[in-house]
């Protein structure tokens, strides 16, 4: 079953650097413009991790952040935020609300495989299909 | 304090190196500061913009660049080639997304100096022809940049209350 990693931010560059990094590993992107979106991807889709920016429109990252913690279906997803701002304090605050893992942009794609890896298991695609198609012992 | 600088954070030195990072992390293009450079006069105009705001300090920096460079920085960014001619859209995502770069470094900056402060969602402007004033008391700052050929500038406009 390949992994489910959700991307929250309004830039679409930032989805399909994203999407671009996570090519070779056995996993679905979902995406969201903001934090509403997210909330709404994430209840959907039940990813086993988030990407979240921190500015957004509609809802920032930080408000999609408390909401899903206060949900007891959703709080237990791991989630990385990914965000041009990383003021101490900001940084701070972010972690007390239980974040993951703290990405800063600028980043490059191995950075964000790395955090990735940190949190789930990421499989490379062709591992993935090599052992759905072993045999059973 | 003055009311148009803040002690301890020079914006002019953060602001070169992190648009020097910004460009070699993200587009793996080197990007030079041009000291003393004058902003060149673009055909086509556009402008990425970022506003921030705190108690004790209010501002935006502004990214300007050719339609010709932001079409290729915008290529270079989503793995396209660089004469890939792309929609506005994508053009102008990635130039509103390097600017919040830009200002999310810099907004961070003023934060552990003590000046609390949000940004906004990036604005695009283009134009062929524009400026950007700004009301009385508000410190400017003009940063020149070349890469690639290209020569473009980072401005950055804040006010210490």
């Amino acid at each position: 079953m390949p992994l489910k990693i959700l991307s929250v931010d309004d830039s679409r560059t930032i989805r399909l650097i994203v999407g671009r990094a996570l090519r070779a590993y056995d996993c679905v992107l979902c995406e969201a413009a903001n934090g509403e979106e997210g909330l709404a991807a994430a209840t959907r889709e039940k990813p086993d991790l988030i990407l979240l920016d921190v500015t957004m429109p509609v809802m920032d990252g930080v408000t999609m952040l408390t909401k899903l913690k206060e949900d007891p279906e959703l709080k237990t997803i791991p989630v990385i935020m990914l965000t041009a701002e990383s003021g101490r304090d900001n940084v701070i605050h972010i972690a007390r609300l239980g974040v993951r893992d703290y990405l800063v942009k600028p980043f490059k794609e191995e950075q964000l495989i790395e955090k990735i890896s940190r949190n789930v298991t990421l499989q490379k695609k062709e591992a993935a299909h090599a052992t759905a198609a072993a045999p059973l012992a | 304090m003055s009311l148009t600088t803040a002690p301890a954070l020079d914006i002019r030195h953060f602001l070169n190196g992190h648009l020097v990072d910004v460009f070699d992390t993200m587009l793996s293009m080197k990007a030079i500061p041009v000291p003393d450079g004058q902003l060149p006069a673009f055909a086509e105009r556009m402008t990425g913009s970022v506003g921030f705001g705190g108690s004790a300090v209010t501002g935006a920096v502004y990214l300007h660049l050719s339609a010709d460079f932001a079409n290729q920085i915008a290529a270079k960014m989503l793995g396209l080639p660089p004469e890939e001619k792309l929609g506005e859209n994508d053009v102008n995502d990635v130039v509103g997304e390097c600017a919040n770069m830009l200002a999310g470094g810099l907004k961070s900056a003023f934060c552990d100096k003590g000046y609390e402060c949000a940004v906004s969602t990036p604005a695009i402007i283009r134009g062929t022809s524009f400026n950007i004033e700004s009301l009385p008391d508000v410190r400017q700052e003009l940063m020149i940049f070349e890469s690639d050929g290209g020569r473009f500038a980072v401005e950055v406009h804040t006010k210490f209350n």
